[in-house]
């Protein structure tokens, strides 16, 4: 495996396709994207609904498989890769943060944080707690760290979402609509807190159907009807939106 | 570990789940721990009460006999072949250092004739002539004169019935003898020779009366000395053990009460336990029963008394009773229409008035008792034995099955059998060439077998009654010849004589385990199981070449014996369908609780957890399931088990207090019962969980990215 270095992209994907088979008929979700994520990014994916960003975004996540194309992340093509080493890909390279949070029930806080920690098996027990209080102070929860999720409002929800997805200190983090179920004031405040998880050093790779959250991101990769059909800048971006 | 966490979490979070799933897991490890404690304790039990009263852990019986043994089966003869070797094979089986003891036995069943009150009173007049009590030969005489009168009468109404043409000769005469003693002037002239007349009064007329108390009784064979001491359960009640080597019966309390003790006595006894037990004479119809047959049954006791007993339990009766009426019929009727509240009062008069002055018990302890065999070759044998005492089966008093078996000597036994070995019938030959005799006189030749005093003393009282010929039963084919058989008879005064002979003769044990018999017990010492008992009682008889078959006592002592594998069969059978019904529910409801969870999954998945790492969280759920919820079922179970252990459980009935080894059933958790419930609860749950698991596996991450809220 190629050591990943700093001008390496994470991601890399070139002609990629991705059909869905409903019974007789082929759903062509994405047409021959082709794009590259770099570290230190932070990228949305804008497009309306059904243009095929949550497709997107589980092909990049190695929760599923391109039809044609290449999809490479983290240096590997995960079109040559099994099931196992997908898996395994995805619980050392990438975070995810989803759009209804989806954390552990019966698990609190600081238990759905650790979570990826266990499945590495790589700290032990002292490192983990220090690894993952670190994470809750920063995303401003420690003092939650033992509520479970229905004891937690959505944002604090999502916060400790953020968290589980950084504690493996992932390659980048991808997050579907992170901001879709949280109101305009909760979501501005993960936004702000992702944005300068970033300028700490963490890649994101987000979607959003929102103009609002557009003006956030860094860089915008424009998905209509599952063609990427342009790259713009925030400021490209906010000037058709005016 | 992260996972046994999420398990437990996840089944306190899915409450309704954990509900069903754990009450069918708590059910069933409850019901294998109670079911199993049961079962168990019965059949420790129950292996008690067969073992260590008549069966031994092991028994062994001729191979290739047509029958195979059934201690507590079906009464009567079957065929199970004979042991001859019995020495050899004690002395061999008995060198094995897993063997207590071996026990000589055969059961058979006979008639006894509990002797009837005319007999008795016979001899009571004898005595009196005897001793010149003139008051007392009266007052008998009276009695016994107004017993033939109602014999008479009864034998008239017989005949009435019956078809004269198709009566025996003997029955004919009989009936002819009876009318002349009923005739005033066989009375009148009494004392011109008394005993003249008691001669044909015992040997004519007595005989006519029997029939009233014909018992059948069971009986083992046995070595008396080595049975008492080897079968734990054995405890004398009444009278003494049989002295060692020597000939006599031991009847079984239980049968003693049941079977020759006086009816109405009986009765009240019953009732009395009866009302014990809580029960009201007005709701109980057994109670309401006996009380009729009592009633209707005055003559058992009215028969029985003399001029003096009559007056004297009369005026009893009418204290009692407060009443003026003269008739004691009427008077004994009135008396045993007992009420709730009179009974207690009644049945404490009728011990101390009544119960002196009849036959209480048809045989006594220090009696000498016929008991008429049917002997292998289909001869009838009579012998006559001595009723030494009773016994009883310690805690197994009410039980019909152990209570059955009553204990009669090796040597009679053998006499009933009839079965005679080659050595016995070369030694007979022998004699008889010895004499010079053409055909040996029977008693002499047994005589002769026993020793000069024993042979002398017979013969001289042979010459002084001319009866000695009769005494000798000539239903007996030669080849059936037995001392105890010469003995039986009529009552003719000869052959009591050389039966108390008998009675005093001392066999060694040579003698008694030389002879015949049907089967054996071995007894293992403690520590030993039955299987290994029964590996080292076959290598031995293969060692030997015994021709011999071991049977354990669950095959030995019949339908009985199976018992226990029944309940085993019931109880694994109900066990496996709950199991299924459980299998089927509790793979639903996981199911279900899989589908819901299905984002949880799959966000786990999506995060990188691997499909076995999703199993194993299944396999640990299940596990903690079957841990938590099987162990509360096992203390629900034990707690259970442990307070029926403690307090017992009332045996119902007689079967029950058999099964349950006495009057109360203590069961007991084996110590393999619990890991046993343990592991068939995991193994359930592990299966209901398999489908639900392998599902769960399917769940892709892409189900943590549908958007369903
Ligand atoms: N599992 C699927 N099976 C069939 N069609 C799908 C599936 N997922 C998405 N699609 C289709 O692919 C297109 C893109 O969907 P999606 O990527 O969810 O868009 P977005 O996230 O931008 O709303 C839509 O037309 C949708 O109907
Ligand atoms: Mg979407």
């Amino acid at each position: 495996m190629a050591t990943p270095s700093a001008t390496q992209p994470i991601v890399h994907l070139s002609n990629v396709d991705k059909d869905y088979q409903l019974g007789a008929v082929t759903v062509t979700a994405l047409r021959q994207v082709s794009l590259e994520i770099a570290p230190g990014e932070f990228t949305v994916i804008a497009g309306p609904s059904g243009s095929g960003k949550t497709t997107l975004l589980n092909l990049i996540g190695c929760v599923d498989v391109a039809t044609r194309g290449e999809v490479v992340v983290a240096g590997r093509d995960t079109g040559k890769l099994s099931e196992g080493d997908l898996t395994r890909l995805r619980l050392n390279a990438l975070g995810f943060i989803f759009q209804s949070f989806n954390l552990v029930g019966v698990l609190d806080a600081f238990q759905n944080v650790e979570f990826p920690l266990l499945l590495q098996k790589q700290l032990n027990a002292v490192q983990r707690k220090e690894r993952v209080m670190d994470l809750l102070q920063r995303v401003g929860i420690a003092e939650y760290a033992h509520h479970r999720p229905g004891e937690l409002s959505g944002g604090q929800r999502q916060r400790v979402a953020i968290a589980r997805a950084l504690v493996t200190r992932p390659r980048i983090v991808l997050a579907d609509e992170p901001t879709a179920n949280l109101d305009s004031v909760t979501g501005n405040q993960i936004l702000d807190l992702m944005q300068e998880l970033n300028r700490e050093g963490t890649t994101f790779l987000f979607s959003t159907h929102d103009p609002k959250v557009v003006s956030r991101a860094g860089r915008v990769i424009r998905l209509v009807d599952g063609r990427i059909q342009a790259e713009e800048s925030v400021e490209q971006f906010q000037s058709s939106h005016a | 570990m992260i996972l046994i966490h999420i398990a437990l979490r996840n089944l306190l979070t899915h409450k309704v789940k954990s509900a069903i799933v754990g009450g069918l897991l708590v059910f069933a490890a409850f019901l294998i721990i109670v079911g199993l404690s049961l079962i168990s304790s019965i059949d420790k039990s129950m292996s008690k009460s067969i073992v260590n009263s008549v069966a031994g852990h092991i028994q062994l019986q001729q191979k290739g006999a047509k029958d195979e043994l059934s201690i507590f089966g079906q009464m009567g003869s079957n065929e199970i072949g004979y042991i001859h070797n019995f020495a050899e094979v004690r002395k061999k089986i008995e060198a094995l250092p897993e063997v207590a003891a071996i026990i000589p036995m055969g059961i058979d069943s006979s008639i006894v004739f509990g002797g009837n009150v005319l007999d008795v009173k016979l001899e009571a007049l004898r005595n009196a002539v005897k001793a010149g009590d003139k008051q007392q030969v009266d007052v008998v005489r009276r009695h016994v004169r107004r017993m033939v009168a109602l014999l008479d009468d009864e034998l008239k109404n017989l005949k009435g019935f019956s078809d004269a043409a198709k009566m025996s000769d003997d029955m004919k005469q009989g009936l002819i003898d009876v009318a002349a003693a009923n005739q005033p002037t066989f009375w009148d002239s009494f004392d011109q020779d008394p005993f003249a007349r008691l001669e044909f009064l015992e040997n004519k007329i007595a005989k006519m009366a029997i029939g009233e108390d014909m018992l059948m009784l069971r009986y083992v064979g046995t070595d008396t000395e080595r049975f008492r001491k080897v079968f734990d359960r054995f405890e004398m009640v009444d009278g003494a053990p049989i002295p060692p080597g020597q000939r006599g019966f031991l009847f079984n309390k239980f049968t003693y009460e049941e079977q020759v003790k006086h009816k109405t006595a009986r009765r009240l006894d019953k009732i009395k336990d009866r009302l014990a037990e809580g029960a009201q004479v007005a709701t109980d119809d057994e109670i309401k029963l006996w009380i009729k047959l009592n009633r209707s049954q005055y003559k058992e006791i009215t028969y029985q008394l003399d001029d003096v007993a009559t007056a004297e339990v009369k005026l009893a009766l009418q204290t009692e009773l407060d009443s003026k009426e003269e008739d004691l019929p009427k008077l004994v009727d009135a008396f045993m229409d007992v009420t709730d509240a009179n009974f207690s009062q009644r049945y404490e008069v009728f011990y101390k008035v009544i119960a002196p002055r009849i036959r209480l018990y048809a045989i006594r302890v220090g009696d000498t008792m016929t008991i008429n065999g049917f002997s292998q070759s289909g001869y009838a044998t009579t012998v006559n034995v001595k009723m030494y005492g009773t016994f009883r089966f310690h805690g197994l008093d009410r039980s019909t099955m152990a209570g059955a078996f009553n204990v009669l000597d090796l040597m009679t036994y053998r006499d009933l059998l009839g079965y005679m070995t080659a050595d016995k019938k070369a030694e007979i030959a022998k004699l008889q060439a010895a004499s010079g005799l053409k055909e040996l006189k029977r008693d002499t030749a047994e005589a002769e077998l026993f020793g000069e005093g024993a042979g002398e003393q017979v013969e001289d009282t042979t010459n002084a009654t001319p009866t000695a010929a009769a005494a000798a039963t000539p239903t007996d084919a030669p080849a059936e010849a037995t001392p105890a058989a010469l003995a039986a008879g009529s009552g003719g005064g000869s052959a009591k004589v050389f039966a108390r002979e008998l009675e005093k003769h001392v066999y060694t044990q040579a003698e008694l385990d030389g002879g015949v018999i049907r089967s054996t017990a071995i007894m293992l010492k403690p520590g030993v199981s039955v299987e290994e008992g029964m590996a080292k009682v076959n290598a031995a008889i293969d060692a030997n070449k015994f021709e011999l078959k071991a049977l354990d006592w669950r095959a030995a002592s019949g339908l009985v014996g199976n018992f226990v594998g029944v309940i085993y069969a019931v109880l694994a059978f109900s066990i496996f369908i709950i199991f299924l019904v459980s299998l089927v529910i509790i793979n639903n409801s996981l199911v279900m609780s899989t589908l819901e969870r299905t984002r949880e999954i799959g966000t786990m998945r999506a995060i990188g957890a691997q499909r076995w790492e999703i199993l194993l969280m299944f396999v640990v759920e299940a596990v903690v399931m079957a841990i938590v919820f099987g162990a509360i079922g096992c203390a629900l179970g034990y707690s259970l088990v442990a307070w029926y252990g403690h307090f017992g459980i009332l045996a119902a009935n007689d079967f029950m207090s058999f099964l349950a080894g006495g009057p109360r059933f203590y069961p007991a958790l084996p110590g393999w019962g619990l890991p046993v419930a343990m592991v068939a609860v995991g193994i359930v749950t592990l299966i209901s969980t398999l489908y639900p698991a392998w599902l769960a596996t399917r769940i892709t991450p892409l189900a943590a990215m549908q958007d369903s809220e």
